[in-house]
């Protein structure tokens, strides 16, 4: 979380952020923060479930190891829930002319950057909860298995808008292979 | 078995849009595919049952399931057809669940002309399609005649390329004359290849290994004995299975320009590949083959699915082995303006040190005119090519300790399923490199043509700091063993 650093040409070292490249040509859009409460919840739903299996088996066979289980349960969960909130403050997506840029991750960072004419399909996807909160996925696929293009919470009508863009300009400059 | 449906028709050609009738696949389709599965019961059911149930009884429930798997090909064959409807080829097929599908040929990667042991005995062969999606080979179709295979196969080709109006005559079998021969290997060479595995070396060990057992225990049954080979085979006769797959390998170009690729010796392969459909080309240098200074040569195609597949089933083969000039001329041809001996690659900083104690004047990592060069591995040396026009996206990571260390891997994605991967380059280094990348993959799909080069500067990416010494890539002159044909 550094600054960004100037030169692109390689020419000049410094520390250079990993999740700001080019500062100046790239206009980063973030995500919807109410994915951070989507995220609690599904989280918390699920660290309920897992309470709930560990709790039965205590009470089934008394041994220290299952409240041993719960607690780390409970303090990998705590931590979790924070690093999500700076992990969707973390995400972001910009659409420059010929190419798709999406950045996330926290602990392991990643950047990808998918070309429109590389795009084989687009899928916009909303689960209950998502749906709850009014938010979409947005996840672009290319030829290659390893593209990594996907931008969870965005707003229904920007999910959208960006479905359409993406099509039309994959059309535009359409060759996939 | 009743040939009624005799389906070698001569075909209507040239292709104009319309309807033709469905065809069938050979008769004898449903016996080949009853025989297949004899095997798969006999490997499922285990020696541990043989033991269980006894030999009669054995032999008796394998005959039940291989005359049920029979009687439900017979079936399927009965629903299976196909037909080529302008630039599609259609196939029916599916006992419950009918499906219908329709290959667009513009969308073909390769073909492949399979002929197992028991196809080569009745002059059959399988037809496989490779489109894009998907982890497996779609429609094969199996099996149909030699002859009819191979028009089909020279009718889809002829459909699938840009130009649809090449005359092509009905009936000019598989190998047409036309064809350039551009290499063979040797055999006496695959062989010593294959010797020189760790596999070989070990095959020795486990046989005394077994022998020992036996000898010292005593007690040992049948059953057991024939596990613990069965077991030890799965693993120590790869090299076997290599040489036996890889016999008698051959490639040339075909009239179209396109690469074809023979080899096999009781399963014999034949496969076409536009040149423009090859992803990667992956360059490997085990460290028992440097004696010779072999090299192996490996082709990704999109329809093929990525390293998670079995290697047996793989036909990605572009040089099993091969010294490094056959290399050179090979990736020459398939590449045009590639020289293998000249691809200068350039070190990570000294300070990924830390992450690659041993490693790290191996890796390294090139841009030249045409393709992105990755390097790495010390025992196994190997080189990844990844032609920028094949790019599919570009993706920058970053882990915790290489921003420790302010470095960051860049990954060239292609849809072969294989990635030209920068590791641990200098940050700044990383997103130079990562816009290089999208630039010249832009700017080599603006030329599109498989023969076009793109203009990009032939510079290499020199960042800041002692960033290492630029290196040739091969390892010099390897002795020719086997050489390039004409």
């Amino acid at each position: 979380m550094t600054e960004p650093s100037g030169s692109l040409s390689g020419a000049t070292t410094g520390p250079a952020d990993a999740l700001e490249p080019w500062p100046d040509t790239v206009q980063w859009q973030p995500v919807s923060r109410s994915l951070i409460t989507v995220e609690l919840i599904s989280r918390a739903i699920w660290v309920v479930v897992i309470l709930g299996g560990l709790g039965a088996g205590w009470a089934f066979h008394r041994h220290w190891a299952w409240p041993a289980a719960m607690a780390a349960v409970a303090v990998l969960a705590i931590w979790r829930s924070i690093v999500t909130v700076r992990a969707v403050k973390a995400w972001g997506y910009a659409e420059r002319d010929n190419d798709l840029l999406v950045r996330h991750g926290l602990v392991v960072r990643r950047l990808s950057i998918v070309p429109y004419a590389r795009m084989q399909f687009v899928d916009v996807t909303a689960g209950p909860l998502e749906r709850a909160f009014h938010l979409a996925t947005v996840q672009l696929h290319t030829a290659a298995a390893a593209s990594d293009a996907k931008i969870p919470g965005l707003p229904p009508e920007e999910a959208a808008r960006l479905r359409d863009r993406l099509t039309a300009l994959g059309q535009d400059r359409a060759e996939g292979l | 078995m009743t040939a009624a449906d005799a389906p070698p028709q001569p075909q209507p050609e040239p292709p104009v849009i319309g309807e033709e009738p469905r065809r069938r696949l050979h008769p004898l389709s449903p016996l080949l595919h009853g025989a297949k599965s004899i095997a798969v019961i006999v490997a499922a059911l285990s020696w541990q049952t043989l033991s269980q149930v006894g030999l009669e009884r054995f032999a008796l429930v394998v005959a039940v399931l291989a005359v049920a798997v029979v009687i439900f090909s017979v079936i399927g064959w009965l629903n299976t057809g196909y037909h080529v409807v302008g630039r599609e080829l259609r196939i029916q097929d599916g006992l419950l669940w009918r499906r219908n599908r329709a290959i667009p040929l513009d969308r073909l990667q390769a073909v492949e002309l399979r002929r197992p042991l028991l196809a080569q005995l009745t002059g059959l062969a399988e037809l496989r399609l490779e489109v894009v999606g998907g982890g497996k080979t779609e429609a094969p179709l199996a099996y149909l005649t030699v002859r009819e295979a191979g028009a089909l196969r020279q009718r889809l080709l002829a459909l699938a390329g840009r130009t649809p109006g090449t005359a092509e005559l009905p009936g000019t079998g598989p190998a047409p004359g036309l064809e350039r021969p551009l290499f063979r290997v040797s055999n006496r060479d695959l062989l010593i290849s294959q010797l020189l595995t760790p596999q070989a070396f070990f095959l020795p060990v486990g046989v005394a290994f077994v022998v020992m057992q036996t000898v010292l225990e005593g007690s040992w049954t049948f059953v057991g004995i024939a596990s613990t080979v069965t077991a030890m085979a799965g693993v120590l006769l790869q090299p076997v299975r290599r040489v036996l797959q890889d016999w008698d390998f051959r490639l040339a170009r075909d009239p179209g320009g396109r690469l074809a690729v023979r080899y096999g010796l009781l399963e014999t392969r034949s496969q076409i590949v536009p040149l423009n459909r090859v992803q990667t080309i992956g360059v490997t240098w085990p460290l028992l083959w440097r004696v010779q200074g072999w090299l192996h040569l490996r082709l990704d195609i999109a329809g093929y699915a990525g390293p998670q597949s079995g290697d047996a089933k793989r036909s990605d083969r572009l040089l099993p082995v091969g010294a490094f000039e056959s290399g050179r001329f090979l990736v020459q041809e398939v590449l045009p303006g590639v020289d293998l001996a000249a691809l200068p690659t350039v070190q990570p900083p000294p300070r990924a040190r830390w992450l690659h104690p041993f490693t790290l004047r191996t890796i390294g990592v090139g841009l030249t005119p045409e393709v992105f060069v990755s390097r790495s591995g010390l025992l196994t040396r190997e080189m990844t090519l990844v032609p920028y026009a094949r790019l599919q996206s570009v993706r920058v990571v970053q882990g915790p300790v290489q921003r420790l260390l302010g470095l960051a891997s860049v990954y060239a994605d292609t849809a072969g399923g294989r990635s030209g991967v920068a590791e641990d380059r200098d940050v700044a280094e990383a997103w130079w490199l990562a816009e290089q990348l999208s630039i010249r993959a832009r700017q080599a799909r603006a030329v599109t043509s498989p023969s076009g080069l793109t203009a990009a500067p032939t510079a290499l990416a020199e960042p800041a700091g002692p960033a290492g010494r630029a290196e040739p890539a091969g390892d010099g002159h390897g002795r020719a063993g086997s050489e390039p044909l004409s």
